[in-house]
């Protein structure tokens, strides 16, 4: 079996963190906004940014709504002292709540889940208009290949340090950058209705599928070749039809191009170009 | 960086592929393509009274168009230039779409000696330094903008790449090289950093830099001590040009 090749986790977190000074200094702005929901993602996101631009120039969100673990809130408060910032908790129950009942969705977990997504993506890029500042991204490339991510949810985001790393990869980096064990240590769940898991949901676990998408998006392996190694058929098959169906959430919306100078299609321009 | 260099005794400072503007500017050359005379260029030119210097810009082509180039300053003006030949159009790279090639293969002949400059995927065609050595170089300057991955290595991938191809050239053609990279972010991608400067035999004149930080490396290069290894190793002097002008032919035929 093909095993996903390991990457030097201290020059990752180097790199990454040069990374987001840079970008912050680009902008002009000055903050980072992020949402701590307690899991790992967002905790290294953190932890990165705090050390990158000092705890101060980071400011963090724990946003629950009525299904969210208590254990989230507390991991997320966790993560925040180990890393000296500053956490505020705003309960998103209520605004979820009213939402849901205008839009008849209650009852539909899934439609719960993505409105959750969207409100705490309102409540971060609004406190990022407050005090000037980037919402920083958290979701991984595991997460984007399989597309397991609310798009304008939990996908939006400013700036993402973290969306060309596999998740496999997240935990030794967040180890490395001081994580707090528990945090690390849990099953990953987007904690968007009691009991979901992420390998509940897309059926397989990273550390399965992260080695079949990196020798097939990375290194061009074809099905065929991808079992002949190795790994099991349905795996495969699971896998790879997660990280087809999602591609339309890998790219920014689709324009209809009218013109000869089309945004991103005709005209490609830096994003800072004082920078 | 050129004050500190100065400081340092440094003759020629050499600076990465686009240092004026920057490398992934896309569309962006449009509005920062700039021509030889270029008020802009100013202060470089007026640097270039007390030391010599190599800077990468989008140089606007007289008949039309925008070359990725390297500028020699010397004596408060450009004494030569040097048009990227190969414009990778592929993978993350997309100049073929912003840049027209360069068409000519010249030694740049400086004060200091005679220069081949080669920008970045010029030196990814070995053909490029052996065509160049063949017009007696004193040394290889190459600029670079290069991007990098991270693996499991000590240094950034890209830089290793490099460092290959910088010894490799420096030992089988018997010049020094001054490999000038850029380091750290733009636009969301890593650059490998990594400048370093050999002899004519491949081994190191100074660490190599950083990945992550602009940095200062001072070098000397010895006209006496290539001459030395040329006489044990006389290896460019030996190339087989007949077989290059079988090859072109069968390829014309």
């Amino acid at each position: 079996m093909r095993e996903l090749p390991e990457v030097n986790v201290p020059l990752v977190a180097a790199s990454l963190q040069v990374f987001l000074a840079e970008e912050l200094r680009a902008s002009g702005l000055s903050a980072y906004v992020v949402g701590l929901s307690g899991g790992v993602d967002s905790a290294v996101a953190a932890a990165l940014a705090a050390t990158a631009v000092g705890p101060q120039r980071v400011v963090c969100l724990a946003l629950p709504v009525a299904a969210s673990n208590p254990e989230s809130l507390e991991h997320a408060r966790r993560v925040a002292g180990a890393f000296s910032l500053q956490l505020e908790v705003l309960d998103l129950s209520e605004p979820a709540r009213v939402l849901a009942a205008a839009l008849a969705a209650e009852g539909d977990r899934l439609r719960l889940g993505n409105m959750a997504a969207r409100l705490r993506m309102i409540a971060l890029f609004d406190r990022a208009r407050r005090v000037g500042g980037l919402v920083l991204g958290t979701s991984n490339k595991s997460e984007i290949l399989l597309g397991y991510s609310t798009l304008f949810g939990d996908s939006a985001a400013s700036v993402n340090p973290l969306g060309d790393l596999w998740k496999s990869h997240i935990f030794p980096l967040a180890r490395h950058l001081g994580v707090p064990a528990p945090v690390v240590d849990k099953p990953p769940s987007a904690d968007l209705w009691p009991g979901q898991t992420d390998a509940g949901e897309l059926g397989f676990d990273y550390a399965d599928a992260d080695p079949i998408l990196y020798w097939h998006h990375e290194r061009g392996m074809d099905r065929q070749s991808l079992v002949g190694l190795g790994f099991p058929a349905p795996l495969v098959d699971a896998v790879l039809l997660a990280y087809r169906r999602s591609r339309f959430k890998w790219r920014p919306t689709v324009v209809a191009r009218l013109s000869a100078s089309c945004v991103n299609v005709d005209r490609i321009l830096p994003r800072n170009p004082e920078r | 960086m050129i004050a500190r260099a100065r400081e340092a005794g440094a003759d020629l400072v050499v600076f990465p592929e686009l240092s004026v503007t920057g490398y992934l500017l896309a569309h962006g050359v449009h509005e920062l393509a700039m021509e030889a005379d270029d008020p802009r260029l100013e202060p470089l030119r007026e640097a270039s009274r007390a030391l010599s210097l190599v800077v990468g810009v989008p140089l606007r082509l007289a008949g039309g168009g925008i070359a990725n180039a390297a500028l020699l300053l010397e004596g408060g003006e450009v004494r030569g230039a040097h048009a990227k030949l190969y414009l990778p159009t592929y993978g993350m790279f997309d100049e073929g779409r912003y840049f027209v090639p360069g068409r000519l293969l010249q030694a740049v002949a400086s004060s200091l000696g005679t220069f081949g400059i080669l920008v970045c995927e010029d030196a990814w065609h070995l053909s490029s330094a052996v065509l160049l050595a063949r017009q007696e170089v004193d040394a290889f300057l190459v600029v670079a903008g290069g991007p990098t991955e991270l693996d499991a290595g000590a240094q950034a991938a890209g830089a290793r790449r490099w460092h290959a191809i910088v010894t490799a050239m420096a030992a089988t053609l018997v010049t020094p090289v001054c490999f000038v990279n850029r380091c750290g972010w733009e636009e969301g991608v890593m650059f490998g950093g990594g400048s370093w400067a050999v002899d004519a035999s491949g081994a190191g004149l100074v660490e190599p830099a950083p990945p992550l930080a602009e940095s200062l490396l001072v070098a000397t290069l010895s006209r006496d001590a290539v001459r030395h290894h040329r006489s044990l190793h006389p290896i460019p002097q030996a190339e087989r040009l007949d077989l290059w002008r079988a090859e072109v032919e069968r390829d014309d035929a």
